[in-house]
């Protein structure tokens, strides 16, 4: 039973992959079956988030229930969770859009956007100490071409009593954003895409299959 | 207009045949790439079966990161794999893929641990199949009873926090190894400053070239470009993840070469610039 279930869930998914694919390809053919396919994926997808959202408050109440290491800040987690739950809830009750309510706009204006920006502010302070370990973590050429190339745009960036602005300093940072990096990225851009491919064809052969099959 | 185009057909003649074969196609024509390299990847799984011992280019990070599977194993400490937050319904989703096949090889080498590998991800369908590929790789080597529901776990649903949900994971599990293969941004910064506290050794991987570059400055491991859809590769996936592999390395030659070709064509005045 376990063979024929894992069997039909890989003709499901290759067949709906497939179809999806010729959609890109053929839009007059498979064009309108793409769409329809692609509309269920998002209900999945909405559904599948709340699925997510449940498994972690039922992982941090395991956390909590057996008192493992952080569980206050699992505590703090759930009841945050309800707390949002309660507001939303207060918006739709008032006949308001839950995501666009008051309530709603409130918690993610003073709640989530300065706890967000703190982090982005905490981020900027660990990538200075993270180009500045570099040189430790690994000597070789390529690190110090990095952190000359880091000094460079950084400096030709920044109006440091136009310091940012003098000829030297803007010609190299030009060379090195607009020729050197594009090349770069280019080529690592190329070779993502091509993975992207690789990845996409084992799963539709049925060599992959992240669905448990 | 039409005597305006034989004209301009006239003027730049090869482009023009180039660019009018390129309108026929038109969408046919990532199909036809589609095919070409499905084509590739057949012919190469079929060479493979003839010559089953295949070398491949040396990756430390694979090395290092199979040396650390049997370490965490051994000390009874865990893995973290961080599929990050790319969708599936959108481009990062390869990226998301690649992630779960280094997931299951990940969890199928550290079985006999008494602490099974976490999985966090940022995006809620690319959780439930972490979820289902853990419940998979168990089944499948008999060991149904060491599937823990909550070992697959939706972090945090935009991008920063579900990094706070995986710095909570690095910080407070006995973490002693983190794969980091999928989509991130330069938010991963966090992350890997996390790992460089706790003492855990980091691996990661990203199809987004801000993460790339921050990945590149902030891990003893970081695996560059392509390298990431190779992981299933060099940890012993199948056949198949040789045959495409070898198909990524053909066609980015062929690539560099029409690049380069063009390139030069331009320079010396067969193309127009």
């Amino acid at each position: 039973m376990k063979t024929i279930l894992s069997a039909a869930n890989a003709v499901i998914a290759i067949a709906s992959g497939l179809l999806v694919l010729l959609g890109y390809f053929l839009p007059n053919i498979f064009g309108g079956l793409r769409d329809q396919m692609l509309l269920w994926a998002i209900f999945l997808a909405a559904f599948a988030l709340l699925v997510g959202v449940l498994n972690l408050a039922g992982t941090h109440l395991k956390k909590v229930t057996t008192r493992q290491r952080g569980a206050g800040y699992s505590i703090v987690l759930l009841i945050s969770m309800l707390l949002t739950l309660a507001l939303v809830g207060i918006d739709l009750a008032g006949g308001e859009n839950g995501p666009a309510g008051f309530w709603s706009l409130w918690l993610f204006k003073n709640i989530q956007m300065p706890i967000e920006i703190s982090l982005i502010a905490v981020l900027a302070i660990v990538l200075v100490i993270m180009a500045a370990r570099l040189l430790g973590r690994r000597p070789n050429t390529f690190s110090i071409i990095f952190l000359l190339t880091v000094v460079i745009v950084l400096l030709g960036s920044v109006p440091l009593y136009h310091f940012g602005s003098s000829a030297p300093l803007t010609t190299l940072r030009g060379l090195a954003v607009n020729l050197l990096a594009v090349g770069g990225m280019r080529g690592l851009l190329l070779g993502v895409a091509l993975g992207t491919i690789a990845t996409g064809l084992r799963v539709l052969m049925g060599a992959d299959r992240p669905y448990g099959g | 207009m039409l005597l305006r185009g034989r004209r301009l057909y006239t003027c730049y003649g090869r482009l023009l045949t180039l660019n009018l074969v390129l309108e026929i196609l038109g969408d046919l024509l990532g199909l036809i790439f589609a095919l070409f390299c499905l084509g590739m990847m057949i012919i190469f799984l079929a060479s493979g079966r003839k010559r089953p011992i295949q070398s491949i280019r040396e990756i430390p990070a694979f090395n290092r990161f199979r040396h650390e599977v049997g370490l965490a194993v051994e000390s009874g400490k865990r893995l973290h794999i961080s599929l990050g937050r790319g969708r599936l319904d959108d481009q990062p989703g390869g990226a998301a893929l690649a992630g779960i096949t280094m997931m299951e090889r990940c969890a199928r080498a550290a079985s006999i641990s008494d602490r099974p590998p976490v999985v966090s991800s940022g995006d809620g369908v690319v959780s439930i199949l972490s979820q289902d590929t853990l419940r998979a790789t168990y089944h499948n080597i008999g060991a149904d009873r060491r599937y823990d529901p909550t070992s697959g776990r939706l972090a945090g649903a935009t991008p920063l926090s579900y990094t706070a949900g995986a710095m909570s994971i690095i910080h407070d599990e006995a973490v002693s190894t983190n794969v980091m293969a999928g989509h991130f941004g330069g938010e991963v910064g966090l992350l890997t400053e996390a790992g460089d506290r706790s003492g855990s050794l980091t691996v990661a991987g990203s199809d987004s070239l801000p993460a790339q570059a921050v990945l590149y400055a902030g891990t003893e491991e970081p695996l560059i470009g392509e390298e990431l859809y190779a992981g299933g590769a060099y940890l012993g996936a199948g056949p198949l993840h040789f045959a495409s592999l070898r198909m990524q390395d053909v066609l980015r030659w062929l690539l560099a070469a029409v690049i380069v070709g063009g390139a030069l064509l331009r320079l010396l005045g067969v193309l127009p610039k």
